[in-house]
Parts: C-alpha cells; sequence; structure tokens
C-alpha cells in the first residue's frame, strides 16, 4: 500500500460510515452498534492516517487526484479531488483522527441516557463530521478544502442542535451558521476570485501583490469566522449548547482549527501577502487578549474553554501572521490534544453534576480524582507550565513574535499567557476545590471506563505531545514552504507569567469563592452581550428591515401592478357584462340598428 | 301601382314586424311579427318578379311560405313547452341559462 | 430501441393518460399504477438517454424527425444534446417523485394524473423538440394544464391583509385558489403571445423554416435581434419568473397541488429558462450580446431580491416559492454571462433547483396536510414527530443555501466564477451575498418549523411522518442532491459538451459580426490558462478579466491589448472559424 492509499482511507473510511448508519436505518437506530461501527471506522481512519504518518517520514509526500469536474471550451476548469499528503497533512490527519476516535469512545459512555435512535443520529453526524474534517485535511487544492470546509460546517450545526427541542439550542446552532457562513462569503469570493486571477485553485499560485493581498484578506474573513475571531467570535460560546463531547471535537479541537489550517496550507498564497500577515498578527493577539479576559469572568466552565479556544486560535494566528507557519501548526497539534482533554474532562464533571455552572461545582476532587488529574494536567499544558505540551508550542509562538518584532503583539500574548494560568487556575480551584456547593456535587462519581480511558490517552498526549516537536517539524520540513529552523529555547518570561497566573488564582480563589472585586468590575466591562447586540441590531435594523421592504415592494408595487392591470380588465368587463343581458329581443335590436346604419352608410357614402 | 309603391309597402311592413319582434313579451306575439317581416320579404320576391320579369322570384314566395309554416309549427311547440314549465307565454321567463 | 427512445419518452406520460381516460376512476389502484407506469417508463428513457449519449461524438444524438405539415416546413423533430440528457433526467426524476407524492389524493385521482401526464409530456417535448413550431407546441401543452391543477385540486389560503390595494384585494379573492390559477395562466400567456411574436419575427427572418439547425445557421438583421430577443426575454422570463414578471410564482405555487408545485418550480419554470438560451440566445447571438448586462443585472436582482423577499415571508409555500424565484436567478445570471463556466452552471443549476424545489415542495405539502396550516409562526418541533421529514428538509435547506456536497453549491459555484469572467464582476459579489441571504432565512424556518419543543399547545393532532410511497419520492430526490453533489461528472460533461457547441455558435457569430466592423481581431480569443507568472494581470477589482466574448464584443483598451499579449492560442480553444459563420450587418 502506498502512502496516498493510505490517506484515502483515513478519509473514505469514515464517510463509508455515515453512509452506512444514514442508509440503513436499522443499524443507526440501534444506538450502540451505531456506535461500534462509527468507532471501528473511525478507528480505522486512524490507522490509515498514521500509516500515512509513517509512509510520508521514510519516502516524502505524494498525492492521489482525480478529476472532479471539468469544463472546456475557452475558460478551461479542471478541479480535482484527492489526497495531497505531506509533512502537514499526515500528521493532523492522524491528530484529527485520533482526537476523533477518543471522544466517539467517550461520547458512548457521555450519551448513554439518550434513546437509541437518537444516539444513532449523532454517531452518523459524528463520521460525516470525521469525514469533512479529513477531506479538508487532505485537500490537494483550495477548492476541497473549501468542500470540506462548509461541510465540517453544516456538522456543527447539525451537532450543536443535537438536543434540537432546546429552544437555545436551535438557536445556536442556527447562530453558529448563520455567522460562518457569513464569513465563508470571504473564502467562497476568494476562491472565485483566486481562480479569476490564476485559472486554478491552487495554494502555490502566483499573483500579483494587490490581488494577493485582496485574496487572502477575504479568506482572513472566512478564518475568522471558523476560527471565531474578534469580532465573529459570537458563535463559539453559544456553540456550548451541543454536547460536551462535540464541543470538545468539533468547538475545540478540530473544526475551529480549520481556520489556522487554512492559513498554515495557503502559506504560499499569505507569503505574498506582507499586509495581511501584519493583520493576521495583530488580530490574532488581539483575540488571543481579548478572549483570555472574558475566560476570566465566566461562570459556565464550559464557556471558560469556549473562550479559553478563541484565545489559543488566536496564538496561532499570531504565528502566522508573524509568518512561522510551524509555531502556528505545533500549537494546533498541541492545543487539539489539551483542549480535547480539557473538555472531555469537564465533560465527566458535567456528566456527573449535571450542570455547566461552577457555582454547582466544588469539592469534586475527593469524588473525581482521576478526572481532577487529567484536567490539570490539560490546564498546566494550556497554560504553558514548563515540560507539558502547551509550553514547547506556545514558546515557540511567543519566539517567533520577537523574531519579527512585532512587539505589540508579542506583549499581547506575554500578557496573555498570564490571563491562561489565571483563568485555569480559577476553573480548578473553583470545580475541584472548596467545599461541595450542590448535592449533586457530593454524590458525583467517576465515570466508567469508556470515558476514562479517552481521558488517560489524551492526558499522555498533552503531557507528552511537546517532546514531538522536532519530529514534526522533521515531517513539516518536508512541505518546501515551511521556513525556518525548530530550535528550541527556553521561554523564562513566559514561564514565570504563567507560574505566577496560578499563584495569583491560588492567592485570589484559593481560600474563598467570592469573586474579587477588580474581577466583577471587569466582567460587568466585559460582558459578552453588547457585541451580540450589535449583531441583533444588524440584523433586525439591517436585514429584516430590508426585508421587509423588498416583501412590501413586491405586495404593494410590483404585484400592485399586476393586480391594478387586471382589475381594469375585470372592472371593465362589470360594466360590459350589462350589455349582455341574455335578451334576444336587445340583440336584435343592436342587430337592427347595425343594419340600418351600414343602409345609410352605403347610401350616404 | 308600381315597384317603388310594392316596395314602400314591403318595408313598412318589415318594419312593423322588426318593431313586434323587438317589443313583444308575448311568445305568440313574437312569432307573429316574424310572420309579418316574412311576407314582408314576400312582397318583396313578387313585386320584383312581376315588375323585373324573372319568374322564379315567385317560386321563392312559395319557398318562404312553407318554411314559415315549418317556422310557426316549431315556434307554437316551443310556446307549448314554454307554458307547461312556466304557466305562461311570456319570453323572459326563459332565463335559465343566465342564472 | 434507441431509435424512438425520445418518441418513448415524450409518448409514455402521453399515453398512459390515455390509458387513464378508458380506466374507471373507482379502480384506484389500477389508476395510480397506470400513471406510475408512465412516469417510470420516461424515468428509464432519461436513464437510458444519459446512458446511450456518445460523450466523445457530442452534438444532437438519436434524432427523430417525422413531418407533420409539410407544406409549412414543420416536422416532429427530436433529438437530444448534453443540456437536454440532464433536463430529461431531471423531469423524470420529478415526475417520478410527483406521482408518488400525490398517490393518496383523494379528489378526482384519475382526473388529476390525466392532466399531469399530459402536462410532463409536453415538458419531456420541449428539452428534445428541434422544430421551433413544436417546440412552442410542446410548450404550451406544458403550460396551459397548471390552470385546471391548480383551479381544481389546489388549495384556497386567505389572506387578510389591508395596505392601499385593499380594494383590488377584495375584488380578486386573493389567496384564492382560482385566483392564482387565473393569474399564473395568464401572465405566461401574455409570456406565450410575445414568444409567439419573436418566434414568427425569428421564422420568417431565418428563410422560412421551423428547423431549428437551419435558423441556427441563418443570419438575421441586428435590429431584429435586438427587438425579437426583448419578446422572448420577457416571454420566456415570466415562465422562468424572472423579475418583475414573477409574481404569479408565490401565489401559483402556493396554491398548487404538492404534486403540480413540484412539477411547476421544479421542471416548467426551467422551460422558461431552457426556452431562453436555446431559442433567444443561440439564434439570436446579436440580442443575447446586447442585452447581456440588462438580463445579468436583472438576475442579480432576482437573486437578492428573491431572497430577502423569502425571508419575509411567513407562508411555509411562499417561502419555498420566492426561494424558487431567487435560485432561478441563478439561472438567469449564468445565461446572461454568456461564458462556458457560467452556462454549464446555469443548466446544472436548472437541475440542481429542479431536484431541491421538488423536495421541498414535497415536504411543504406534506406538513400542510398534516398540520393544516401553512403559517409558520404556528408551527413548531415538527422534527419530532415527523423525523423523516425534517431530515430530507435538512438536506434541501442545505442545498438551497449552497453548501457543498449538494448540487447546489456546483451550479452556483460555476456560475459565480463565470460571471466573476464576464465584464461584471460584481455579479458574482451580489451572488455571493444572495447566497448568503438564503442560509439567513432557510436556517431560520428550518428552526421554527422543525425545531424547538414539540407541539406545545397540542394544536396538531395528525401530524406523522411520512409513509410508504412518499418515502420513495423523498428518496429520489434526496439521494439526487447528494450524488450530484458528490458526483457532478454524472451530467456535467453532457452539459459542458453541448455548452461548449452552443457557445461557440453565438459567440462565434457576435465575434465575426465584429470583425467586420473592424473593432476586434481574433487573435485576442485565446483565455489561455494564466498559470504563468508574466501573465498574471496586474490589477484586480479595476479591470475585470474579460472573457473573449466581451473582449470581442467591445473595443478592446489598449492596455488589455498589451496585458493579453502575446496572444498564445491554447491548443484546442474553439476560435470560431470564419468559413462557417459569415456575418453581414444588415
Amino acid at each position: 500500500m502506498t502512502t496516498p492509499m493510505w490517506a484515502l482511507i483515513a478519509v473514505f473510511a469514515p464517510l463509508a460510515s455515515a453512509l452506512l448508519l444514514a442508509v440503513l436505518a436499522p443499524i443507526r437506530r440501534r444506538g450502540g452498534l451505531a456506535a461500534a461501527v462509527s468507532i471501528t471506522f473511525a478507528l480505522a481512519s486512524l490507522v490509515g492516517a498514521i500509516f500515512a504518518v509513517i509512509g510520508t517520514l521514510h519516502a516524502g509526500g505524494s498525492d492521489w487526484t482525480r478529476s472532479w469536474l471539468a469544463s472546456g471550451g475557452a475558460l478551461p476548469l479542471s478541479v480535482t479531488f484527492g489526497v495531497h499528503v505531506d509533512g502537514v497533512s499526515a500528521p493532523m490527519l492522524a491528530v484529527v483522527a485520533l482526537v476523533a476516535t477518543c471522544v466517539q469512545l467517550f461520547s458512548t459512555g457521555y450519551l448513554d441516557d439518550e434513546s437509541s435512535a437518537s444516539r444513532g443520529r449523532y454517531f452518523a453526524y459524528q463520521s460525516l463530521f470525521l469525514f469533512s474534517m479529513q477531506l479538508l485535511v487532505a485537500a490537494p487544492n483550495l477548492l476541497q478544502l473549501f468542500f470540506g470546509w462548509e461541510i465540517v460546517g453544516a456538522t456543527s450545526y447539525l451537532l450543536i442542535g443535537y438536543w434540537y427541542k432546546k429552544p437555545s439550542a436551535a438557536r445556536a446552532a442556527v447562530k453558529a451558521f448563520w455567522v460562518t457562513k457569513f464569513a465563508d462569503m470571504g473564502l467562497l469570493i476568494g476562491l472565485v476570485a483566486l481562480f479569476g486571477f490564476t485559472g486554478s485553485f491552487e495554494w502555490t499560485a502566483q499573483l500579483a501583490p494587490a490581488a494577493a493581498t485582496a485574496v487572502t484578506l477575504l479568506f482572513v474573513l472566512a478564518v475568522m469566522g471558523k476560527s471565531a475571531q474578534f469580532p465573529l467570535h459570537v458563535w463559539l460560546p453559544d456553540a456550548m449548547e451541543g454536547p460536551t463531547p462535540v464541543s470538545a471535537l468539533l468547538h475545540a479541537a478540530t473544526m475551529v482549527a480549520a481556520g489556522v489550517y487554512l492559513v498554515v496550507r495557503a502559506q504560499p498564497l499569505f507569503a505574498q501577502a506582507p499586509f495581511t500577515q501584519h493583520f493576521l498578527a495583530y488580530l490574532g493577539a488581539g483575540t488571543a487578549l481579548f478572549a483570555a479576559l472574558l475566560a476570566l469572568v465566566q461562570t459556565d466552565l464550559k464557556r471558560v474553554l469556549a473562550y479559553s479556544t478563541c484565545s489559543q486560535l488566536g496564538y496561532m494566528l499570531a504565528a502566522l501572521g508573524a509568518g512561522s507557519a510551524f509555531a502556528g501548526f505545533f500549537h494546533l497539534t498541541t492545543h487539539a490534544f489539551f483542549k480535547a482533554l480539557l473538555f472531555l474532562a469537564a465533560g465527566s464533571v458535567i456528566h456527573a453534576v449535571g450542570s455547566n455552572e461552577m457555582s454547582k461545582m466544588g469539592g469534586l476532587w475527593k469524588k473525581m480524582p482521576l478526572t481532577m488529574l487529567v484536567f490539570i494536567a490539560g490546564a498546566f499544558s494550556l497554560a504553558g507550565f514548563p515540560g507539558f505540551a502547551g509550553f514547547f508550542s506556545k514558546d515557540l509562538i511567543i519566539d517567533s513574535l520577537s523574531e519579527h518584532h512585532l512587539w505589540a503583539p508579542y506583549a499581547a500574548l506575554l500578557l496573555g499567557a498570564f490571563l491562561t494560568a489565571l483563568y485555569m487556575g480559577r476553573a480548578i480551584l473553583l470545580t475541584f476545590f472548596g467545599p461541595h456547593e450542590s448535592h449533586e456535587a457530593e454524590h458525583a462519581h467517576e465515570p466508567g471506563w469508556s470515558m476514562k480511558l479517552p481521558l488517560i490517552v489524551l492526558a499522555l498526549l498533552s503531557v507528552g505531545a511537546g517532546f514531538f516537536g522536532g519530529d514534526l517539524w522533521h515531517l513539516a520540513s518536508l512541505t518546501d514552504y515551511v521556513h525556518g529552523v525548530y530550535h528550541f529555547r527556553f521561554g523564562a518570561v513566559a514561564s514565570v507569567l504563567a507560574l505566577s497566573g496560578f499563584v495569583v488564582a491560588w492567592v485570589a480563589w484559593g481560600k474563598t469563592r467570592e469573586e474579587p472585586a477588580l474581577a466583577r468590575s471587569l466582567a460587568a466591562f466585559a460582558n459578552r452581550a453588547w457585541v451580540d447586540r450589535l449583531y441583533v441590531f444588524g440584523y433586525r435594523a439591517g436585514l429584516l428591515l430590508v426585508s421587509d421592504v423588498a416583501a412590501w415592494i413586491d405586495r404593494y408595487i410590483v404585484d400592485a401592478l399586476v393586480n391594478v392591470v387586471g382589475s381594469f380588465f375585470l372592472l371593465g368587463a362589470r360594466r360590459a357584462r350589462r350589455l349582455q343581458t341574455g335578451n334576444v329581443q336587445d340583440y336584435l335590436f343592436a342587430m337592427s340598428l347595425g343594419a340600418i346604419a351600414l343602409a345609410v352608410w352605403s347610401i350616404w357614402r | 301601382m308600381t315597384l317603388t309603391t310594392c316596395l314602400i309597402l314591403s318595408a313598412a311592413l318589415f318594419s312593423v314586424g322588426l318593431y313586434g319582434l323587438l317589443t313583444r313579451r308575448h311568445a305568440v306575439g313574437i312569432l307573429l311579427s316574424i310572420e309579418v317581416m316574412a311576407n314582408a320579404a314576400n312582397l318583396n320576391f313578387v313585386a320584383f318578379a312581376h315588375y323585373g320579369g324573372a319568374s322564379w322570384g315567385q317560386a321563392f314566395a312559395l319557398f318562404v311560405l312553407g318554411l314559415t309554416v315549418a317556422e310557426v309549427a316549431i315556434g307554437l311547440a316551443l310556446v307549448m313547452l314554454l307554458f307547461r314549465s312556466h304557466k305562461d307565454v311570456l319570453v323572459d321567463l326563459a332565463n335559465a341559462f343566465k342564472h | 430501441m434507441t431509435h424512438h427512445l425520445l418518441s418513448l419518452i415524450v409518448g409514455a406520460p402521453a399515453a398512459a393518460a390515455l390509458v387513464l381516460f378508458s380506466v374507471p376512476a373507482t379502480e384506484k389502484l389500477f389508476v395510480r399504477i397506470v400513471a406510475l407506469t408512465g412516469a417510470l417508463i420516461s424515468l428509464a428513457g432519461s436513464i437510458a438517454v444519459l446512458a446511450t449519449y456518445n460523450l466523445s461524438e457530442g452534438g444532437f444524438q438519436l434524432r427523430e424527425t417525422y413531418p407533420l405539415v409539410p407544406r409549412l416546413n414543420i416536422s416532429l423533430s427530436l433529438a437530444a444534446d448534453g443540456w437536454s440528457v440532464a433536463l430529461l433526467l431531471l423531469t423524470g426524476l420529478i415526475i417520478v417523485a410527483g406521482v408518488l407524492a400525490s398517490w393518496t389524493l383523494e379528489n378526482r385521482q384519475k382526473e388529476f394524473f390525466i392532466t399531469l401526464l399530459i402536462l410532463v409530456a409536453g415538458v419531456f417535448g420541449v428539452f428534445v423538440a428541434q422544430d421551433l413550431f413544436v417546440f412552442f407546441l410542446f410548450y404550451e401543452i406544458a403550460v396551459l394544464p397548471m390552470y385546471l391543477l391548480i383551479g381544481i385540486w389546489g388549495s384556497s389560503h386567505a389572506i387578510t391583509e389591508g395596505g392601499p390595494f385593499k380594494y383590488i384585494w377584495k375584488l380578486f379573492n386573493i389567496g384564492d385558489k382560482q385566483y392564482a390559477a387565473m393569474k399564473l395562466t395568464l401572465m405566461l400567456l401574455v409570456g406565450s403571445a410575445l414568444i409567439l411574436v419573436g418566434i414568427l419575427a425569428i421564422y420568417s427572418n431565418g428563410g422560412h423554416t421551423f428547423d431549428l439547425f437551419a435558423l441556427a445557421k441563418a443570419h438575421y438583421p441586428h435590429h431584429m435581434q435586438l427587438f425579437a430577443f426583448v419578446l422572448l426575454w420577457v416571454g420566456f422570463g415570466s415562465l422562468a419568473g424572472v423579475f418583475p414578471f414573477h409574481t404569479w410564482s408565490p401565489d401559483g405555487h402556493a396554491s398548487a397541488p404538492t404534486a403540480v408545485s413540484m412539477l411547476h418550480a421544479g421542471v416548467l419554470m426551467k422551460l422558461g429558462a431552457f426556452g431562453l438560451i436555446r431559442v433567444g440566445m443561440i439564434l439570436l447571438p446579436d440580442g443575447a450580446h446586447f442585452w447581456a448586462p440588462f438580463v445579468g443585472t436583472v438576475a442579480v436582482i432576482n437573486i437578492v431580491y428573491g431572497a430577502l423577499a423569502a425571508m419575509h415571508q411567513k407562508d411555509f409555500k411562499y417561502v419555498v416559492a420566492y426561494s424558487s424565484v431567487s435560485h432561478m436567478g441563478v439561472v438567469m445570471l449564468g445565461a446572461a454571462t454568456l461564458n462556458v463556466l457560467a452556462w454549464n452552471g446555469a443548466v446544472f443549476q436548472m437541475v440542481a433547483h429542479g431536484v431541491m424545489t421538488g423536495l421541498l415542495f414535497a415536504l411543504v405539502g406534506h406538513v400542510y396536510e398534516r398540520s393544516h396550516t401553512r403559517d409558520t409562526q404556528r408551527m413548531g418541533g415538527f422534527a419530532t414527530v415527523m423525523p423523516g421529514v425534517a431530515t430530507f428538509f435538512t438536506i434541501a435547506v442545505l442545498s438551497s443555501l449552497g453548501l457543498p456536497g449538494t448540487a447546489g453549491f456546483v451550479a452556483e459555484f460555476l456560475v459565480f466564477l463565470g460571471a466573476w469572467h464576464s465584464a461584471y464582476s460584481w455579479w458574482a459579489v451580489a451572488g455571493v451575498v444572495g447566497a448568503f441571504v438564503t442560509a439567513v432565512y432557510v436556517l431560520t424556518i428550518a428552526r421554527r418549523v422543525f425545531w424547538g419543543p414539540p407541539d406545545p399547545v397540542k394544536q396538531f393532532h395528525e401530524l406523522r411522518d411520512v409513509r410508504r410511497t412518499e418515502w420513495g419520492a423523498l428518496w429520489i430526490l434526496g439521494a439526487a442532491i447528494v450524488v450530484l453533489g458528490f458526483w457532478p461528472g454524472l451530467i456535467s460533461s453532457h452539459i459542458d459538451k453541448a455548452t461548449v457547441a452552443n457557445l461557440q455558435q453565438v459567440n462565434g457569430a457576435a465575434a465575426v459580426t465584429l470583425n467586420d466592423s473592424g473593432h476586434a481581431t481574433r487573435s485576442t480569443v485565446g483565455w489561455a490558462k494564466q498559470s504563468d507568472a508574466h501573465r498574471v494581470r496586474p490589477s484586480m477589482m479595476g479591470s475585470a478579466p474579460l472573457h473573449p466574448s466581451y473582449a470581442l464584443t467591445r473595443p478592446m483598451p489598449a492596455a488589455d491589448r498589451c496585458r493579453s499579449a502575446p496572444p498564445i492560442q491554447r491548443a484546442g480553444s474553439r476560435a470560431p472559424d470564419a468559413t462557417t459563420a459569415t456575418v453581414v450587418m444588415r
């Protein structure tokens, strides 16, 4: 088997499972069977991805493509689909498949009180998601990437709306789709323009500077939507309405990282547009800081993690903006592990307590020691505690910014590192320490093995993945446009900041669960609602108003015109029908008059 | 007596018949008016035959007489039907199609 | 067998209708089976056409000719090219699904099927007719039965609205099915009258023949083309739902019974666009080029305006009807763009939208039948009781907003790619915005109707999921959406073959016309794949990339000429051959 064949397995195995579950209702309706099918194929995808990585290590990248859509004539269009295996896509395939497998396994335990039909539906969505994500990752051109990009958006919509009977979940799903669809206009127009300029959808295309800037800025709009960057981040916190494993997989580890992945992939295009890169650096750093501040004041555990995801994606984009594709990509992989871990651990807690609110938790360390341990491992990794995975990748990002003398984003990211440790410290303390705050928290217990196993796997990776940075670099450098050298420098400042963040958190929340005054005022200031309100205003006063106007014009001008013409004949006919009395004598009278008139005319002519 | 006087007489008869046809509501009256008009035409045939010399005009007159007899037969039958259904023979009673 | 394949496809529904005349209406099952058989034969025939069509040869195939009125050069001439292949398949799918969806119709089912089948025979005929007279005949056969279908089997829905035209509204009894039927028929017939005038103008200027091949070779005076094209645009445009002649569509589709809405929005509206391209644009290339900016701009209005109007609607069927208006705008935009990509997209969109809107109307019809209301504000949580309907509705909605993996994406994307290459790149941008607005309202409607808590006030008693044959309708259309989304090559290569040939007709003739007037030279035709660095366009939005058609129809600025030099004639690019097209501007 060649490398592309393994990659094809990685991509299309989940599709097979999705089709099986979609078409064969008997399998789908038996929830456990559906889960088994889905997990089996996810494992197949993982195996395929791992062999693809090995193949790439040995023999370098390779492609397998077939024609998908072609058109002749004076405007030749030839779109291919297939897999493009190289040092970026192969490890990404493996990461996605690994996290997806863990999450699906976790889901079997997490959703055990759902009806089996609806669990079947869940796993059908999960398989479809995995397929489309792998399709995106393995894309040989930007069009296939867009293809996967949109389908992951749709599965995200379906999975957020998994509990569709809950109005808030339904709204959140639609909102997420709206916002990302709005942003995707940028990618769509960008692709159309790219084809207009180059006649292809390759990311290696050469463009004039102005065109490159325009196209990449359009791409960045889509990235802002998908990777939840300010000001299009509003959908991500609401997306937490979905089941927690979904949040772990889609809204933390993989799907939201698609934006980052797009920038990594299209690095040759972005390299032609320095303005866009600068914009990206500032955008990423700004979001990293802003979202970290918001994470500090959330009371909902999942929302803390959601804002943390926004913030971490900001880190990655800032690195890409600085031109260091590898730093962003490295953080993308480590983040996938520790953020998935954090969400799954949070899911385990939520499953036990039955609430997302940290005010209902507390003191869980005695009841759920394993969950606490893995959560802390994830938190340390996220905060960049020396030795943990996140530490390596985050230092690389901060390093790359200083290398390119982007001092403002550099400072923002350093401050962000401190805040990260602070809010994670707060989350740990409020969730696992202090007194039990609710009846459920007192009776919480560790989950079953189907949930523990993924936690342990991901915890090991969150702790150790950083040490494989060199190997990842070796792989990624096979792709010619991943520049620079991987060298590891101990980021003393960032480490000190991270440590001090934990210390401050201990000081603030170690003894009391009261929010300090500073945090309270910050919460009032950073109330996320104002951005939302802006959008609601735009929707109501903008789109809905225009739509009302259009509908009014349609009814009372365009359609009325038709009706006026019609009524002209109708009313005229009402008058005219009086002539038709139905009395033969009247008709005869008219005939005689006519005959006389004719006679007179013929005489006097 | 010239052709002109005959034609004037025929025109007068026709006008009387037409007036009757247009104004009568009684079915038998309408039939009578039609007869008058037909006979006005007959008079024309006979007059032209007499003064113009083409004798087949008289043959037409006989033909029209036969025709009017047939017409009266059908007309009176219709009048009978009208009477049976409406107990009267006013033609504007037969307006079922209009409503 | 293949010699009579096309007459089999056209004839099967008509024959089934004839058989139905002699079947007693009380034999319900038999009536249904006869109707389904007729539809299935047509579908099988369409699939056979798809399979037997020789792609490498291209052009018109499976030709059949029977003289009808030899003295006037009228003959029943049928042939299929790549476009016909795709559209026959669409019609076959929709009619089978339509018959399945009206399986349980109670009221005068036999007569319903007779009318429906006669109508669909007309539709099939239009797609394969090669004689302009027969084309028009089939067109009328396809349009007229609609009056009966809506007037007898439709549903009335009282609309009580005030406003400045209250009096007129009361006069018409707006919302009534007779009103809708009358409005639809009258508007379309006015359109037909204009088409007839246009056709007669073509006939008398094109050598007194109705044969489309001969007519395509003929050359028409410039001013006659400009005039006749407008007539055809208005005429065919009314059926295609072009703004501002679209208002029959919401009322008509809302009042029509399920199968009729499916067929009408799914296939009949395409007749309009198809007719405009086949008769208007291919026969009258000068007219097409002259009016293209106007037609395209109106199409953009259609897309955005239709979507905005749909967003406002509260009536379930009106939403879908207005979305049809919006999506037909994409077809018209593709048509007006006059390049290969956009025309491919336009024809693909005909198929994609046909399947999608057929599915939507089937689902909406089902929901209406069960809930007895079309007011979406009263609905909610239907997914709980009708999960099948909700699933297929989601598929249709995703296709509607142009999600990759559904047929809608391929079509819209091709049109946008083509539109960017026209002289009016903003068309593409406006089209993308229209697609976003579509996403906003279709997702809202899906949430409002299907999601949320199930029926809190217990007002719906008869809600249930689809059953038995109705599944067939949904599966056929839903599968078609997904299959065409993932595997567009199934029909796109057929479409492309015909597009390239037809477009050569349009652009070739125009090119030579202008050549004579000395504006442009043929060497500028080559639009090479600009992957080489030196051929990169230095500016972007300011000077839109010129497509050959536009490069040829307007004087080329010096800057553009420099930019496209050196003129590399791509191997196999289809420059018009001067010997085949000797056009003189009269």
